[in-house]
């Protein structure tokens, strides 16, 4: 990255913590967008708080999506597990091409509102860009590098966890990136459904007209997801240089 | 000592290798030449049961293979192929102590035995130990390839086209420092190529196989003077035959007595190497030293020429 990306983005991040704990500083900025003295900016709880939430819900989606699916990954790549590809890949598929509200709309009945009809949304919406990647990064380790590896003795099992996954690794990172991100703004719909999240703000700003709520609850989750994006990004070249997989640059 | 007996595979109603047998002594290096498609890489991986035997089977020591268990098998034979297959994301250092490390050797005696294999072939530990795979060229990669394959002391080395994709010159040199590294650690090698100088230049011993069968075993100079079928004089090359042989062939084979004048040639080497200085310094003549230094006799071009003919 260079040095004017960088710069950047710290402003980006100092301006998003600023936000988040003092609010009310930011006053000015919002009043304009206000009609008949409405708050300027949400008021109806803590930001900070709200943030947390959200990326609490996000990760944790993101942790379970990630566990079912490489798992699936691993276990339909294997050779016992091959005749399970294609029925795996279009139940994961349907994960994500059926709605997140949808999904919301019916986990309600049988879960309850709140946090929980949110984390099964997210974990379902979540698994494709995971699973499909995990499929691409294990299936491109080259044939020649696992019969070297068959050749010399090593079990499945070794290697599976020296050799295919390893080498499996960036691109299975770039497929929980992608899904954390997606996830980072369809979170916002699980305040319909009670869930605490940065969605309360957009909510409240539709319910009372107010286009500064809006745009503030829009914001903070737009500037989370670039941030974390990169802040992803970085891991995964920082690791690539530590496993040797290519110059820095790749 | 590994002797194959009556190996043969099927894939359905084709037969890829079908009922080949023979034996390959300690310390030496059989080749197995053929055109692509014969038979000869998985001939080469039914000896470590990458590939599982239709029927036949391999005898190490005399213990047949199949009693013992696959990966064991495995660590107690080298493997090269072409292309090397290292691990991209571990370092040379990594990648050599491979099967120390399945085979739990202590932290010291694999970092000893790097440093010995990475000395063996020139590379210098320092340097080398911490790059990783793509750091390397082709002919340093080649090398690593073979160091990770003999880490951890094989009874047999098997390598299948382990030159195929270097340059002429890279694969001259490569081809010498595994015929001098064989020599000093005794090893045993099974070396797959459709490279018919390849063969004659590291073969103790040569198998031609064709369309799956195996048609000549033998020394070197036998599939010349004696090919089995036309296929194998097709492919030993009939006009530069006489060139083959006096390549196989030592000073001292066409010793004769007398004396010569002029910078002696070593008993020791070829016939060929022998023609050559002859033909380059215009002399009928040369005398013929031995290990020592001691004139031996001499070695003249129509010695050499009528042992040519001979064959
Ligand atoms: N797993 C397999 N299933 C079906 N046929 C196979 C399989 N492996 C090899 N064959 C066939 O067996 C024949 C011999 O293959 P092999 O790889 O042993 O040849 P080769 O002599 O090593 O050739 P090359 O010089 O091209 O490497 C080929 O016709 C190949 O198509
Ligand atoms: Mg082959």
């Amino acid at each position: 990255m260079s040095r004017r990306a960088v710069m950047i983005r710290l402003t980006a991040l100092i301006m998003l913590l600023a936000f988040i704990s003092a609010p009310n500083l930011f006053a000015p900025v919002f009043e304009p967008l206000t009609t008949n003295n409405a708050p300027a900016i949400y008021n109806q709880g803590n930001l900070l708080f709200l943030t947390m939430a959200h990326l609490g819900t996000v990760f944790s989606a993101a942790l379970a999506s990630t566990l079912v699916a490489v798992l699936l990954g691993v276990l339909v790549t294997r050779p016992s597990g091959v005749e399970f590809l294609p029925l795996s890949r279009s139940l994961v598929s349907i994960g994500q091409t059926f709605p997140p509200v949808a999904v919301l709309a019916i986990a309600v009945p049988l879960v309850g509102f709140g946090e929980k009809p949110t984390l099964i949304a997210l974990f379902l919406y979540g698994l494709l860009p995971i699973f499909e990647n995990t499929l691409t990064g294990l299936t491109q380790v080259s044939p020649l590098t696992l019969d070297a590896a068959k050749g010399m003795g090593m079990g499945p099992t070794r290697r599976l966890y020296e050799v295919e996954l390893p080498l499996a690794l960036p691109v299975i990172l770039a497929g929980i990136r992608l899904s954390v991100v997606i996830n980072l703004g369809t979170a916002t719909i699980g305040s319909t459904v009670a869930a605490k999240g940065l969605g309360e703000v957009i909510i409240a700003g539709l319910q009372s007209n107010n286009t500064a709520f809006i745009l503030q609850g829009g914001l903070v989750v737009a500037l989370l997801a670039v941030l974390i994006h990169d802040g992803l990004m970085m891991f995964e070249r920082l690791l690539v240089r530590r496993l040797g997989l290519g110059p820095a640059a790749a | 000592m590994i002797e194959i007996e009556r190996l043969t595979k099927r894939y359905g109603d084709t037969t890829v290798v079908d009922d080949v047998s023979f034996g390959v002594e300690e310390g030496t290096i059989t080749v197995v030449v053929g055109t692509s498609g014969a038979g000869k890489s998985t001939l080469l991986r039914m000896i470590n049961r990458l590939v599982e035997p239709t029927s036949g089977r391999v005898l190490i020591d005399g213990q047949d293979t199949r009693s013992i268990p696959e990966d064991d098998l495995r660590h107690r034979i080298g493997y090269v192929i072409q292309g090397y297959g290292l691990f991209p994301h571990r370092t040379v250092a990594q990648n050599i102590a491979t099967v120390p490390r399945l085979l739990g050797w202590d932290r010291k005696r694999i970092a000893d035995r790097i440093e010995e294999l990475l000395d063996l072939y020139q590379l210098d530990p320092a340097e080398f130990a911490t790059k990783f795979p793509h750091e390397l060229s082709g002919g340093q990669q080649q090398r690593v390839g073979v160091a990770r394959a003999l880490a951890a002391r094989p009874e047999l080395l098997l390598m299948d086209e382990p030159f195929g994709a270097l340059d002429p010159v890279i694969r001259a040199k490569a081809q010498d420092d595994l015929l001098a590294i064989q020599r000093r650690l005794r090893a045993t090698i099974v070396l797959v190529t459709h490279d018919m100088e390849e063969a004659f230049h590291l073969g103790d011993r040569i198998a031609v196989m064709d369309q799956a069968r195996l048609i000549q075993y033998g020394p070197p100079a036998e599939l010349l003077t004696r090919p089995a079928e036309a296929f194998v004089e097709r492919l030993v090359g009939t006009a530069d035959r006489p060139f083959r042989l006096l390549s196989l062939a030592k000073v001292e084979d066409a010793l004769e007595p007398g004396l010569a004048e002029g910078e002696p040639v070593a008993a020791s080497g070829t016939l060929y190497e022998a023609l050559s200085r002859l033909m380059w310094c215009g002399r009928q003549d040369l005398p013929v030293a031995d290990g020592t230094g001691s004139v031996i006799g001499r070695v003249s071009i129509t010695g050499i020429l009528a042992y040519g003919r001979s064959a």
